[in-house]
């Protein structure tokens, strides 16, 4: 248990930094069809592109605002900046690196995660990737990971054949903006039988007031292959709103295996509204592993069709709310055919005020015969002036499905405060410690180093909330 | 939905039926006092106000399609039998039975007459009692204000049935209501209020049957009813809830009860009748220590769709809520489940559990489930839900054919033993068995 009893320290102001960088391409404030028409031109996109993005764009203004989930009321969409580019060109190698780019990124300490294990790094810089090091042991085996704006130049065929097939621009109002606006983000592309030995990574963060983030990230695996994708992000606090809308969309073809794991910690001033999907075909497994800290509010479903026989999914989400933080998140699986599996385990923490809900789906749909699955929702509540909702949907049209769901909500006991204190930890500590265990379902998914950072990031959030 | 206001009154049918009296031409025929005129118009702004599901989380789960409003018109008023029958049935402590839009009994054990008890229409209560009957109804509390199903009733209602037990009186046998529709193209909308006084104590068994007229091709019929049930404190109050109606008519249902200091309320619920049943249940704990027991059953088979949502909510300290849902459908039939707890700060030591478990025996049947919790006070000694969906287990069918059983009977038997705890519930050993019977005819024997 070292990892739990390390001391850190619980200084938030390491996480809230911002560099005062010259922006070299941005556009007007706003959102039009000339500025959607100006981002695909300025990137030198195919027609095919455009004529996407302008149809995602006549189905944003379309779209009303969503009337359930969190407070949307807030988001002024005429004061965003849809698009800028930090620097002309991707980088290949650390050393070209602008160097004041370079000294924030050390601050989230990504030279030494490269050091330690990292296979390979994508870091988001505001609305493009900056940098990009792939290792050579990875393009021998023929993995592709590059910038979404790169791999839709450099793989155009493979990139057009997956892009907005599992996530359309129709599916809800902000998978249409991202769709419009979209700029930057993975992609990933595993060959036939190839199995990725170390984790793909990618860290990225909001920069600049009042900039949208609407990353894109594709990921295709393909037959018999597998990879473990992760994604970590931490934020600048601002004191005006700023919106993270984005799309991820995973293929899992017949035979492999995904595993995506996100650890998220927005600044409290960001509206997290994330669309992330995956399509499992026949005998794939696709796992969500999902944390959500930070933010004014998230609305993040992670979801998996299961579209092929013998298909698995799992997803595990994690999520946090403080003090004026309302995270609505959840998960979906979708049963579209037969003998497939899912299991989804949430469990959340509120605070000091915050609010989490749980909101999930799980179908089976006709057709999907022999179906198995299970969801779980625990709840923490660490005071009485939070809030806990569970809101699960489960549909079941097949007559020999087995599902199986279980929610419970309460309180850290005071007996096990009482035996901790007893053995010589502070309230304060107790506490913590029994919160890391109730999310240890979630931390004991992740690599060590993420373990460290998210106990951290949960001992941040703590901080001040207890005793 | 067109709302057209003149002077402050809303006009307009509050169900959208072909043929609805305007509830203040009704209150009049009825010679009602101005305080119920007033009351049903409040519920009329209320209902045109409504949407069809006023809760967010479960409007993709309403569906009233099958349902052909624009085909039914409304009884304008209920009347009496030429003969009201006085007889109670052996066990009971009253009797009082509605045929389409006809008392036809009305009766009263002699213990029940003795203690007092009412058991009679609004139309004759306001004639010996009108203090009692405005003090439980003016204002709408007894009805969900969010309900446009609800308030339409409370709007145009032609006959209204009053229960009250006096404080202190424990009545020895169930009072039985019972209502027989299934007129063509007629739709009865009716309300039912159960009121306890302190530390009463007393059991209901309401019936919905099928009458003549419910028969295959006809148009539909409705039944749009009510049970809003007030238990002072101490009181204790079973009700058992039989629901047989025809498959050509439609039951719109709305049950309420406010629950005071360490009362407590047993529901025993069993729906299997009806082509499309739509049924709304509130709990509210309000005092401390209250508590309700909640057992429901859905028993569906052929086309039909039973659509029930269940509300309870904490506010009192020490309250205690147990729900438990079982759905067991055939052929084609839907059932959705939608439940919330609500546990409000007031509500420490909430002890809350709501199941949904269902069985699905076919194909093309379907059920939905949505069991949410929304806590805004952790001190709980329990707050949970559990959920199942899944075919009959092997396993138990393995074990009876093991002892001679063939598989089709062994199937019946765990599904009838899989809704036997509801059964169990009901008050007199005469309409178990009927369920029981119920139940059984309701078996489609079939392959798997």
């Amino acid at each position: 248990m070292t990892v739990l009893r390390e001391q850190v320290s619980n200084d938030r102001s390491k996480f809230d930094f911002k560099d005062d960088i010259v922006y070299l391409a941005e556009t007007r404030r706003g959102l039009s069809r000339e500025t959607v028409e100006e981002i695909s031109r300025y990137k030198h996109e195919p027609e095919w592109m455009l004529q996407f993005r302008l149809r995602a764009y006549d189905h944003f203004v379309k779209r009303p605002m969503p009337d359930w989930g969190g407070d949307l009321s807030r988001i002024d969409f005429d004061r965003i900046v849809y698009y800028r580019k930090p620097s002309e060109r991707e980088e290949k190698s650390w050393d070209d690196v602008p160097e004041q780019i370079k000294a924030t990124f050390e601050k989230l300490g990504i030279p030494e995660a490269e050091r330690k294990f990292l296979a390979g790094v994508g870091a988001q810089y505001d609305s493009e990737v900056v940098y990009h090091s792939v290792r050579e042991e990875l393009s021998k085996l023929g993995v592709v990971f590059m910038g979404t704006d790169q791999a839709l130049q450099e793989y155009p065929e493979i990139f057009r054949r997956y892009f907005g097939t599992v996530v359309p621009p129709e599916d809800n109002k902000f998978a249409a903006l991202n769709s419009a606006v979209w700029s930057g983000g993975s992609f990933v592309y595993v060959p036939k039988g190839v199995e990725v030995p170390l984790p793909l990574q990618a860290y990225f963060r909001i920069n600049g007031e009042n900039t949208g983030q609407f990353e894109r990230t594709l990921i295709v695996v393909d037959e018999g292959a597998k990879v473990h994708y992760i994604e970590g992000c931490t934020a600048p606090i601002y004191a005006t709103d700023s919106l993270h809308a984005a799309v991820v969309e995973v293929i899992a073809l017949p035979g492999s295996k995904v595993r995506y794991t996100t650890i998220q910690n927005w600044s409290n001033d960001v509206y997290n509204l994330v669309t992330k999907r995956a399509h499992a075909h026949e005998h794939a497994t696709v796992e969500w592993i999902d944390a959500n800290t930070g933010s004014q509010l998230t609305m993040k479903y992670p979801s998996i069709y299961l579209r092929g026989r013998g298909a698995t999914a799992d997803i595990i989400s994690v999520a946090v709310a403080g003090k004026g933080q309302h995270q609505d998140t959840g998960a979906k699986a979708i049963h579209l055919a037969p003998d497939t599996r899912s299991r989804i385990v949430s469990k959340s923490v509120s605070k000091d005020g915050g609010r989490a809900t749980y909101r999930g789906n799980v179908r089976v749909a006709p057709g999907a015969t022999n179906a198995v699955t299970s969801v779980r929702c625990d709840a923490l509540m660490l005071d009485d002036q939070s809030r806990s909702d569970t809101y699960p949907y489960i549909d079941i049209q097949e007559d020999d499905t087995t599902m199986t769901h279980e929610a419970t909500v309460g309180k850290i006991s005071q007996d096990q405060v009482f035996y901790l204190m007893s053995r010589g930890l502070t309230e304060n500590e107790a506490q913590n410690l029994i919160v890391q265990g109730f999310l240890e379902v979630f931390t004991k998914e992740l690599p060590m180093e993420y373990a460290i950072e998210f106990n951290r990031l949960v001992r941040l959030e703590m901080d001040g909330a207890l005793g | 939905m067109t709302v057209s206001t003149t002077a402050g009154v809303v006009a307009g049918s509050p169900l959208g039926l072909a043929a609805e009296p305007s509830p203040r031409d009704l209150s009049r025929d009825l010679g009602e006092p101005a305080w119920l005129t007033d009351d049903r118009m409040a519920a009329l702004a209320l209902a045109h106000e409504l949407p069809v599901e006023s809760n967010p989380l479960f409007t993709s789960y309403v569906d009233l399609r099958p349902v052909r409003f624009g085909e039914l018109a409304a009884y304008q008023r209920a009347g009496e039998a030429a003969t009201v029958s006085a007889a109670v049935p052996e066990g009971a402590s009253a009797l009082l039975e509605v045929r389409d839009d006809v008392v036809v009994a009305r009766g009263l054990s002699p213990q029940a007459a003795g203690a007092g008890v009412i058991v009679d229409t609004f139309e004759r209560v306001l004639r010996r009692d009108p203090a009692l009957l405005r003090r439980l109804l003016e204002g709408g509390a007894t009805l969900p204000a969010d309900d446009r199903f609800a308030q339409a009733t409370r709007a145009g209602f032609s006959l209204g049935v009053l229960v009250h037990v006096p404080d202190g009186v424990a009545l020895e046998g169930p009072i039985v209501i019972r209502w027989a529709q299934g007129a063509p193209g007629r739709a009865h909308l009716t309300r039912t209020v159960v009121s306890l006084g302190r530390d009463a104590h007393a059991a209901l068994l309401e019936e919905q049957v099928a009458s003549a007229g419910d028969r295959d091709g006809a148009p539909q019929s409705l039944w749009a009813g009510t049970t809003e049930v007030v238990l002072e404190p101490g009181s204790t109050l079973d009700v058992a809830g039989q629901e047989d109606f025809g498959l050509n008519t439609v039951s719109l249902v709305t049950r309420h009860a406010t629950v005071s200091e360490s009362a407590s309320l047993r529901w025993a619920l069993a729906v299997v009748g009806g082509g499309f049943v739509k049924s709304r249940i509130d709990n509210v704990l309000e005092g401390r220590g209250g508590s309700v027991h909640q057992a429901e059953i859905a028993f569906a088979g052929g086309d039909q769709r039973f659509d029930l949502t269940s509300y309870t909510r904490h506010r009192g300290q020490d309250t205690t809520g147990d729900l438990l849902s079982k759905g067991v459908f055939q052929g084609s039939s839907r059932g959705f489940f939608k439940g919330l707890i609500d546990i409000e700060r007031s509500a420490k030591g909430t002890d809350s559990f709501l199941g949904e478990f269902s069985m699905l025996l076919a194909k093309k049947a379907r059920s939905v489930a949505i069991p949410s919790l929304e806590i805004d006070q952790p001190d709980v000694r329990r707050a949970s839900h559990s959920s199942s969906v899944g075919p009959v287990d092997e396993g138990q069918i393995f074990y009876l054919m093991s002892r001679g059983i063939p598989r089709d009977v062994a199937r019946k038997f765990i599904v009838l033993g899989f809704l036997e705890p509801v059964v169990a519930r009901i008050p007199l050993p005469a309409a178990q068995d009927r369920l029981r019977d119920l139940l059984d005819r309701k078996w489609i024997p079939g392959p798997a």
